[in-house]
């Protein structure tokens, strides 16, 4: 009955997504297979004392810490997880897994399972946590040995801080900072009192950004299955050949042991990377010898992985006639339980918050804490996103005091081609002034500006990094395009093939692109930071030379070599920079605080577009994200406990919530492809609270709740004469 | 397990009577959250889907409304949007049309959820719920049914069989504030109905049924705005807010006050 | 209980539980995917069936309650939908998960009349959501298809 319930496929030119006819992670079955349920702690922090499995039935596996306790920790940049926790670190964290033959016999054993605790004080906020008397997370830090683990790690022992990033431009390479900041150091500082000289007008502020929920459609599906001593696991990532290091390093294996394959996603945004529910499942499958499934529940979704909540302090000091002199600032990443690419975040984060400007000092502490909350890690603009609040917001403040039109205050100080950026990388390919100009004038800027806001970034791309890609000549004539980047609704396997029908001289109709699958692709660092397309697009040209040169199949390898040095923040921090501006209309209800957006429009730097439609829809869905990131959506903890996990107390933007969004692809025939993943999330949130501040507002918290709004009014509201 | 498809409400009536474990289905839209949410199972169902009467409809004299008959019927009937205004509004603001597409009259009443939008409407328009059970019939003004958080005071044998909603002599607003998602439910709502010689205002969403103050409204004097700032001042003074992810109490005072100002200045027209 | 459901013009018997869902019923007993249960709380529209013709939430509609009614899911429209034929040209999807629930309420919208306008269609997308944001885009096509 199953197969012809299904739409045959007939001459229809539906798109297979239009009609139901692709497969997610969430589709493949894998006849046998046994279903996999995760019992989760109920506390915060502690140790569990008691697991009582009295009231399951007896053809069911159950999978305790102890059982599993041969295994190492795992970690993409900080070896710090278990594949079950017996002290749980966050509420939510899993504690035994259950396995049976059904889903609902998986799940009747998993809620008749009884844990008993001793219970432990949690910490919870990023800052708190990095306090001598905190109670530790974690007792030690051990850098992981992957590809993920691409600079050192700087952790700071004895205390919740897994990684310190800083940025000291050359004048200030002599300022160290206390080991640990947990406020802006009074400008009376000797070093930054000296940075700070030259400037007329210095302003300061603490930005905060809440943990938030990626909410993709489709929930994390893995399964996992031995095949004759090798692990094959089905699973939606962005993230293959991690997963396949760290699946192989967990159960020692040659990572050619190891084969992950990823089927198209049901969304991502993030919540899909590195070791996620693949480590339990492919354990569970070695226990039962059996094809093992785990789908998680909504519920458990939203505390799998979230974005990092962040305190941002900021100090930004200009000369009266507006050229800007230095920048200091001092960041908290909450990274819950376990780092996850946290480390990555601060890091990003950081840099990323000095902004698209020309600065004589900059000074950058970024840290990346532990607490007890559900794991944080990449998120659709990663880092660059909460800071970029905080640059953007001060900005503006820093405009009100000079008295100087926001527009051009930025104008004067945007980074151009030959510039030095604060990590003394120099500057090229830059288009900040035309994004500026362009944002202002979609708001018609110069016609007055109450209840109007700009916003402008910088953001990198994964560097270092490395593509790979392998072209195969089918005997059909068509020819297969092999690699690891993963399909999450951006568009990927269209633009592969569309670039390589390009650099072959063929028509797309006779290029074929399978999903990632590690037995047969070659390596690729990962499908994140908007790297893909623009990488992927010099390995393809590359195998092309390659193909025609040696016949059947033809190699591309792109090294990206680059990085800094997260003791002084020096080195190459992107080889490609994502550019992109913002600019908001909007009324604000001075008596209830409700935004009402009148306009919102995003212009990104898209170098040559590969796909008009994919491009468009990438800019317009960070848009739409971010929207929710700047109105609504938060995470919400009382005593480590998530209130809000499931859609109808954590809102996602809807069709109605985007209706006044425009956009635009900023292009340069010839020019190099850009990725576009998430350039339009970080520059949404400011422009909207610059817009909101220009209306006597004083917006620092994100979201921008009614309530917020209203808290934040600068001056009483006027009665109307 | 049974799942019942009587077709009559005696037949209802009598297997509630014999079966009082027996859970009532009509849309199944809250019975399908709870479910999949673990939080109930039952081993006997009896379902309204196949008895007609309970989707009778007529606008003649009262609104009358079969427990059975949908949100989006009455959001869209002609004669209501014509006649009962306000009413059309807060049933067509309920989630999407797809809910409003199986949520019924009966099933919103019965669920007694605080953030539902119809409620408040039907206590400020006077509304009655027909309520049946083997014993007999009563009839229970809408402003008495509902008295907690997801709790009526209906009887374990009785169902709600019909609503019956008078027809307004005045303007009505129902003003819906929402703090997140333009598709959030309310933090605030308010319904104001006008009628001869006075006003009834009716707040929801705020607390944990909705709130209805005839001594306040008895001071209010149509279009003074003095007098309506007051009558919007003593509502948030007099209503015991709750927090949640939707507004802190603090805010929700703050926003009772001006919404029923501004409601009460919709109706003055 | 043993019921008997009208799926895409098929009449199908199938053995479940009263609670079981009918998203479950379409997944797991008739091997119908493009019905996919995301929130759990009917707010998202992924698991949306037409019953009657009209959207409803498979992941909250017990199955026995389909009894007697037609249900549509996206492989039950005709090949030439033009409904389909927009999503498809118009490329107004990212990942898709969430397109064949779009599909069918925008076809209930276009069958009703409610798809005149922008701001009409908009209205009637309550309760779809799409996390990619293809919000323009998917406006656009059923705009068009009502065409």
């Amino acid at each position: 009955m199953t197969a012809d319930m299904r739409r045959s496929p007939g001459p229809s030119p539906a798109d297979p997504r239009v009609v139901g006819g692709l497969d997610y992670s969430i589709d493949h079955h894998v006849p046998g297979a046994w279903h996999l349920r995760l019992v989760r702690s109920d506390v915060a922090a502690g140790r569990v004392v008691d697991i009582d499995t009295t009231g399951v039935e007896s053809d069911v596996t159950i999978i305790t810490p102890a059982d599993v306790a041969a295994y190492g920790t795992f970690g993409c940049q900080i070896a710090d997880q278990r594949v079950l926790a017996a002290e749980p670190k966050f509420a939510g964290d899993p504690v035994v897994a259950v396995v049976a033959p059904t889903p609902e016999a998986a799940r009747e054993a998993a809620a008749s399972i009884q844990l008993d605790y001793d219970e432990a004080h949690g910490v919870f906020n990023e800052f708190e946590a990095a306090t001598a008397s905190a109670p530790l997370v974690h007792t030690s830090h051990a850098s992981a040995s992957g590809d993920a683990a691409y600079f050192a790690m700087r952790p700071l022992d004895g205390t919740n801080v897994c990684h310190r990033f800083r940025i000291r431009t050359p004048e200030l390479r002599g300022y160290d900072e206390p080991e640990l900041i947990r406020e802006l150091p009074p400008l009376d500082d000797a070093t930054m009192s000296d940075a700070f000289a030259g400037s007329d007008i210095v302003v300061e502020e603490t930005f905060r950004t809440p943990a938030a929920a990626h909410v993709p459609m489709e929930p994390h599906a893995t399964t996992a299955q031995w095949v004759d001593g090798r692990l094959e696991v089905i699973t939606g990532t962005q993230t293959p050949f991690n997963l396949r290091q760290d699946l192989a390093a967990l159960f020692g294996l040659d990572p050619a042991d190891v084969r992950v394959v990823a089927p198209a996603m049901g969304g991502s945004f993030g919540a899909k990377t590195f070791m996620r529910t693949e480590a339990i499942t492919a354990v569970a499958a070695a226990f039962t010898g059996k094809p093992v499934r785990c789908v998680l529940d909504r519920d458990e979704v939203f505390s799998e992985v979230t974005r990092h909540a962040s305190t941002v302090w900021m100090r930004m000091g200009a000369t009266r006639e507006g050229r800007f002199v230095a920048k200091q600032m001092v960041a908290y990443v909450n990274t819950g339980a376990y780092a996850d690419c946290g480390p990555g975040v601060a890091q990003k984060l950081g840099y990323a918050g000095v902004g698209p400007y020309r600065f004589d000092h900059v000074a950058v502490d970024s840290y990346c804490t532990y607490t007890n909350l559900p794991p944080a890690g990449a998120f659709r603009g990663y880092g660059a996103m909460q800071s970029a609040w905080a640059s953007e917001r001060l900005v503006d403040m820093l405009a009100g005091e000079l008295h100087i039109d926001p527009v051009e205050l930025r104008r004067m100080n945007l980074l151009r081609d030959g510039d030095a950026f604060c990590t003394g990388e120099i500057m090229h390919d830059t288009h900040f002034e035309e994004l500026l100009d362009d944002a202002a004038k979609a708001v018609a800027w110069n016609d007055g500006r109450d209840g109007k806001g700009v916003a402008i970034i910088l953001k990198g791309m994964q560097t270092p990094s490395r593509a790979e890609v392998a072209i195969h000549a089918l005997p059909d004539g068509r020819f297969e395009v092999r690699s690891a980047t993963a399909d999450m609704g951006q568009g990927a396997p269209e633009a592969l093939t569309r670039m390589a029908a390009d650099v072959l001289g063929v028509p797309p109709e006779h290029i074929v692109v399978p999903p990632p699958d590690t037995d047969l692709a070659p390596y690729d660092t990962r499908t994140t930071s908007s790297r893909s397309t623009h990488m992927m697009s010099r390995a393809l040209a590359a195998a092309a030379d390659d193909l025609r040169a040696n016949g059947t199949v033809g190699h591309g390898r792109i090294v990206n070599d680059g990085g800094l040095d997260p003791d002084t923040g020096t080195g190459v921090a992107s080889s490609h920079w994502h550019q992109g501006a913002a600019a908001a209309h909007v009324d604000v209800d001075d008596e209830t605080g409700i935004i009402d957006v009148r306009s919102l429009y995003a212009t990104s730097y898209a170098g040559r577009v590969v796909h008009r439609a994919a491009a468009e829809l990438q800019n317009e869905g960070s848009m739409i994200m971010s929207l929710g990131t700047a109105l609504f959506e938060e995470l919400t903890y009382v005593d480590g406990q998530l209130v809000n996990p499931n859609l109808s107390e954590y809102n996602i933007a809807s069709a109605l919530d985007g209706a006044t969004i425009h956009h635009r692809l900023l292009e340069t025939p010839g020019a190099e492809v850009h990725g576009l993943g998430e350039t339009a999330v970080p520059p949404v949130p400011p422009a909207l609270g610059n817009a909101v501040a220009s209306l006597g507002y004083h917006p620092c918290r994100l979201p921008m709740t009614p309530e917020r709004v209203l808290a934040s009014r600068v001056h009483p509201r006027q009665e109307a004469p | 397990m049974s799942w019942h498809m009587p077709t009559t409400v005696d037949e209802v009536l009598r297997l509630k009577a014999s079966k009082p474990d027996a859970t009532v289905v009509a849309g199944g839209t809250f019975l399908g959250l709870v479910i999949r949410q673990g939080l109930l199972d039952s081993d006997e169902w009896i379902s309204l889907q196949n008895v007609d009467e309970l989707r009778a409809f007529g606008t003649a004299g009262d609104l009358s409304a079969g427990a059975m008959v949908t949100h989006r019927r009455i959001e869209t009937e002609p004669a209501v949007r014509r006649d009962w205004p306000g009413v059309a509004e807060a049933f067509g603001v309920v989630a999407s049309p797809r809910v409003r597409n199986v949520a019924t009259i009966g099933g919103v009443l019965a669920d007694a959820d605080y953030a539902s939008d119809p409620p408040a409407m039907l206590v400020a328009s006077r509304a009655v719920a027909e309520v049946a059970s083997v014993r007999g019939m009563r009839r229970v003004p809408i402003e008495e049914l509902i008295v907690g958080h997801y709790e009526t005071e209906l009887d374990d044998d009785e169902i709600i069989t019909r609503v019956l909603v008078p027809r307004p002599t005045g303007s009505a607003a129902y003003r819906k504030l929402r703090t997140r998602s333009r598709e959030d439910r309310p933090a605030v709502s308010v319904a104001a109905v006008r009628e001869t010689g006075g006003v009834r205002v009716v707040v929801g969403a705020v607390s944990d049924r909705p709130r209805h103050y005839p001594d306040i409204c008895a001071e209010w004097r149509p279009g003074d705005e003095q007098s309506t700032r007051e009558v919007a001042a003593a509502y948030a003074d007099r209503i015991p807010c709750l927090d949640d992810g939707r507004g802190s109490a603090e805010y929700r005072r703050q926003v009772v006050s001006v919404e029923v100002r501004r409601a009460l200045m919709q109706v003055s027209r | 209980m043993k019921i008997t459901l009208s799926v895409n013009d098929r009449s199908v018997d199938v053995d479940v539980a009263p609670s079981t869902m009918l998203v479950d019923v379409l997944r797991d007993e008739l091997g119908i995917t493009s019905a996919r249960a995301t929130c759990g709380v009917g707010l998202c529209g992924t698991c949306t069936v037409l019953l009657d013709g009209r959207p409803v939430s498979s992941c909250l509609l017990m199955a026995p309650l389909a009894i007697g009614k037609r249900i549509t899911t996206v492989e039950g429209l005709p090949d030439d939908d033009a409904v389909v034929r927009c999503f498809s040209e118009r490329h107004a999807f990212q990942c898709g998960f969430c397109i064949p629930g779009m599909v069918l309420t925008a076809r209930d919208m276009i069958d009703t009349g409610r798809a005149n306008t922008p701001e009409e269609i908009r209205e009637g997308l309550g309760g779809n959501l799409c996390r990619c944001g293809c919000y323009v885009k998917i406006v656009d096509a059923i705009e068009e298809a009502a065409r």
